[in-house]
């Protein structure tokens, strides 16, 4: 992700034939479109799960969450505070390679990190006692996977966040060559922003 | 042999897959036995063992034959490498067995192995014929019939119709753009490699304990949650094939946006390429969809979840919203591409420019917003709330401008054009006659009184496959025999051709036309059995098929005995403007020595001193008129 496949052409020996440098037609990076066009796809997924959501919380009209069941909105609360956090650390260390400050790259991308896994696992602890389980009725089926849907996007997010973080304390990345943090990070920004839509819908409103 | 195993290959592939079984059993055994299945013989239970191996192993495949091993390799962190094209070309057939990052050795593997796909679909929908020759049982009971048919279309539909125009797309596009390839070349080996894992799994569903799922390729829940075990062989094979085609979409899309050659702007591209744009964002949209739609399924199976047990609140009818929004767009996911291809093989063939070249842009992109609005006229009878049915009505009718647009700008295309009417031909001009059948039909669908009268008969069986066979398949013909050529270096047997046309075309209305009468006449689809009075039609039905699946073999000897010893081809053979008939055939490894500058329209035949694509430095008036390297338009 972090180098172009055509943006820098390998340099060849006379000997070696290789195919011209590509063209570039636009303005935008070959990778951050990728990840643009990938993070469209996501939505239409998370789209999906909030048809479902509709069809069976909004459509339907019962009482949310059902009768006998309480939602821990306070600790989740918490939890996007953290969440939200972590992307302004994101942040924080994008602009700190961008200036060459190697620290602040580190150090972000750790905070971020461990924000991060915080996050999932507070998650997983309100799974385990919130007292009702997907299998119990729809209500709860949709509960659980809206917000574990996005649970598995932050647990692949922390993956991207973990590489990235490993390959800052060994050396990669300089204010001219940082896509590698940059496209992780509008991937982690994007699980972030899903995050305050899945919390709005499920647990406040 | 250590090393063997350890390289990337079907070697490592094999032992990574008898781990993912394992992993399987033992995944499911430890969460069996934490989960308060206390006796010894309720840890092992097969259905779950099935379950996690139908993800576990065809993921491990990939890893094994090397899908992802520049991500791992990159995951550990080390330095990052560019592809440095060092596996393009292809040196013998094996190489199309390995994971290969250049867009034409994928192209022809992406195709190759779609029609593979559809000589196995096309069989079984022989044996469907058989059975219903005459009234009663002939060959197989009802719910074998049933997995026959929900295969047929689960196969035609995911492994033919949308890959084979990823495949033609894959080989043509980066040449007709001017690029040395996809944006993403290790991606797109990647999502090749998902497709045979998606045919295996849908395939490999009639080995199931129960068969294999016989709910169509819709597969309704409920009675998908509640099937046997094949249904989760459907629901997998979905997400492996809706992936790859997401994988394919965007990184045409990428490419398209980015790689395009210098002076190609937007409105200089080939209609192909527009039309590859136009489904790409379709994909990238829409896919997503069914995708939920079958994790769905699968968590309600899987894991007890409730979004469809009508018991516990859930929502069939949900199911079928999040299910058509998807297939309702992936039916033009199915057909722009192929729209692409007839432009380019009309105004080839014709010697005319395309009539109304914006238009036919405007139109794709049309067709790709109002896709989105008319899902629910599938559900005209499914008990939704009933005033849904009228926008969506209306929508249905609208959509038909776009595409009557496209015919009428085709059939003016031809108007007064010196028709060349050899078989890319002649199957573009059978297109526009059987697609404008089924789009008449489709159009008539729409009309909510008429379809509840013929909704699941045989006249739906015969609507879509005047579109898909009449319409898509049609086109795919056309594309397959006019870059030929290009992808072999080899001409094709015309004569062969036009015979495998004329036998192909006249059977396939002899076979599906009689199917509008049976529907009107209200004979069910999807029933292996029916009513005495529709004998005879049926009867009539199953020899003309048989015919049209005989046909298909001259195709296949053309096609293999041309590759092998036809003729060597010139690189332009139908004297075309595009970039892709001005490099050798096939083209050399990297596309392009030198990479072309655009300087017109895409389809000025006929135009005097017209020129697309140039190979000189910085194009003046002067060398377009001296044309060194040009492509110019034959002067008639």
């Amino acid at each position: 992700m972090e180098a172009a496949s055509i943006a820098h052409p390998v340099a060849h020996g006379d000997d070696h034939h290789g195919p011209p440098p590509a063209n570039s037609s636009s303005r935008a990076e070959p990778q951050l479109l990728g990840m643009l066009l990938f993070i469209i796809s996501e939505v239409m997924v998370f789209g999906a799960f909030f048809t479902a959501y509709f069809f069976i919380r909004v459509a339907q009209g019962d009482a949310w969450p059902a009768p006998g069941t309480t939602l821990p909105v306070e600790v989740a609360g918490v939890n996007t505070a953290i969440l939200v956090s972590s992307s302004m650390t994101m942040h924080w260390a994008q602009t700190s390679i961008k200036n060459g400050n190697r620290f602040g790259l580190k150090a972000g991308m750790l905070t971020t990190f461990l924000l991060g896994c915080t996050f999932l696992f507070i998650q997983i602890n309100e799974y385990a006692n919130i007292g009702f389980a997907p299998q119990d009725g729809a209500q709860q089926t949709v509960f659980y996977s809206l917000t574990g849907l996005h649970g598995a996007h932050v647990f692949i997010g922390l993956l991207l966040l973990l590489f990235v973080t490993i390959r800052s304390f060994r050396g990669h990345y300089s204010p001219e060559e940082h896509r590698g943090v940059e496209v992780p990070g509008i991937y982690w920004h994007f699980v972030d922003i899903m995050w305050i839509v899945v919390y709005t819908t499920v647990y406040i409103v | 042999m250590a090393a063997r195993l350890r390289a990337p290959g079907f070697y490592r592939a094999g032992w990574m897959m008898a781990f993912g079984v394992a992993f399987a059993t033992g995944l499911t055994w430890v969460v069996r036995m934490s989960t308060g299945h206390s006796t010894f013989k309720h840890f092992i239970d097969g259905e779950a063992i099935l379950t996690v191996s139908l993800i576990a192993v065809p993921l491990l495949f990939l890893v094994g034959i090397g899908g992802f091993d520049y991500w791992f390799y990159w995951a550990a962190g080390r330095k990052t490498r560019a592809e440095d094209h060092s596996s393009h070309g292809a040196r013998s057939w094996k190489d199309y067995f390995r994971i290969n990052t250049d867009h034409k050795v994928i192209g022809v593997q992406y195709t190759v192995s779609s029609f593979f796909f559809l000589l196995v679909g096309g069989l079984i929908a022989m044996l469907m014929r058989a059975e219903l020759a005459a009234p009663g049982a002939q060959f197989v009971d009802a719910n074998t019939y049933n997995g026959l048919f929900s295969v047929h279309a689960s196969l035609l539909i995911f492994l033919f119709v949308i890959p084979v125009f990823a495949g033609l797309g894959n080989f043509v596009i980066p040449l007709m753009i001017g690029a040395p390839d996809m944006a993403f070349p290790r991606l797109n080996a990647l999502s090749f490699w998902l497709l045979p894992v998606a045919g295996a799994l849908m395939l490999g569903s009639f080995f199931a304990p129960g068969g294999a799922f016989a709910d169509g390729w819709t597969a309704y829940a409920p009675l998908s949650t509640n099937a046997p075990v094949g249904q989760t062989f459907f629901a997998l094979g979905v997400q492996f094939a809706g992936a790859s085609s997401i994988m394919t979409a965007l990184n045409f899309l990428v490419t398209i946006i980015t790689m395009r050659a210098p002076g190609m702007s937007f409105f200089r591209m080939p209609l192909l390429v527009w039309a590859n744009f136009a489904t790409s964002l379709l994909v990238v949209i829409a896919t997503p969809f069914i995708a939920a739609s079958q994790f769905f399924v699968l968590l309600d199976r899987a894991l007890g979840f409730n979004f469809f047990n009508a018991a516990k609140g859930g929502d069939v009818l949900m199911y079928q919203h999040v299910f058509w929004f998807y297939s309702h767009p992936a039916v033009y996911i199915m057909m722009l591409p192929g729209f692409g291809i007839i432009s380019e093989v009309l105004a080839v063939k014709a010697r005319k420019p395309i009539f109304g070249y914006r238009m036919m842009a405007f139109s794709l992109l049309a067709i790709v917003a109002l896709g989105f609005t008319v899902w629910a006229h599938h559900m005209f009878t499914s008990g939704m709330a009933s005033w849904i049915r009228i926008p969506m009505a209306v929508t249905t009718a609208i959509i038909a401008v776009p595409t009557g647009i496209k015919i009428f700008s085709w059939l003016a295309t031809l108007w007064r054009g010196v028709l060349h009417l050899d078989t890319a031909m002649l199957f573009a001009l059978g297109f526009l006659t059987t697609f404008t059948l089924g789009g008449i039909s489709g159009v008539m669908l729409a009309m909510i009184p008429f379809d509840i009268h013929v909704s699941a008969t045989y006249f739906i069986v015969a609507h879509i496959h005047y579109v898909l066979f009449g319409g898509s398949l049609m086109t795919i013909f056309a594309g397959v025999y006019y870059w030929f050529p290009k992808m072999t270096g080899r001409m094709y047997d015309e004569r062969l051709g036009k015979w495998h046309f004329w036998t192909t075309f006249v059977l396939f209305n002899l076979t599906f036309g009689p199917m509008h009468i049976l529907g009107l006449q209200g004979m069910p689809r999807r029933v292996e059995d029916y009513a005495s009075k529709f004998a005879d039609l049926n009867l009539f039905i199953s020899i003309a098929s048989f015919a049209l699946g005989l046909s298909t073999l001259i195709f296949l000897y053309n096609m293999v005995t041309s590759w092998r010893g036809g003729p060597i081809a010139a690189s332009n053979p139908w004297r075309g403007m595009t970039l892709e008939w001005q490099v050798s055939s096939p083209p050399p490894i990297f596309n392009f020595d030198k990479l072309p500058t655009v300087v017109g329209g895409p389809y000025e035949y006929g135009v005097p001193g017209a020129v697309h694509g140039t190979f000189a430095p910085t194009p003046t008036p002067a060398t377009v008129g001296a044309g060194s390297g040009v492509a110019r338009a034959p002067s008639e």
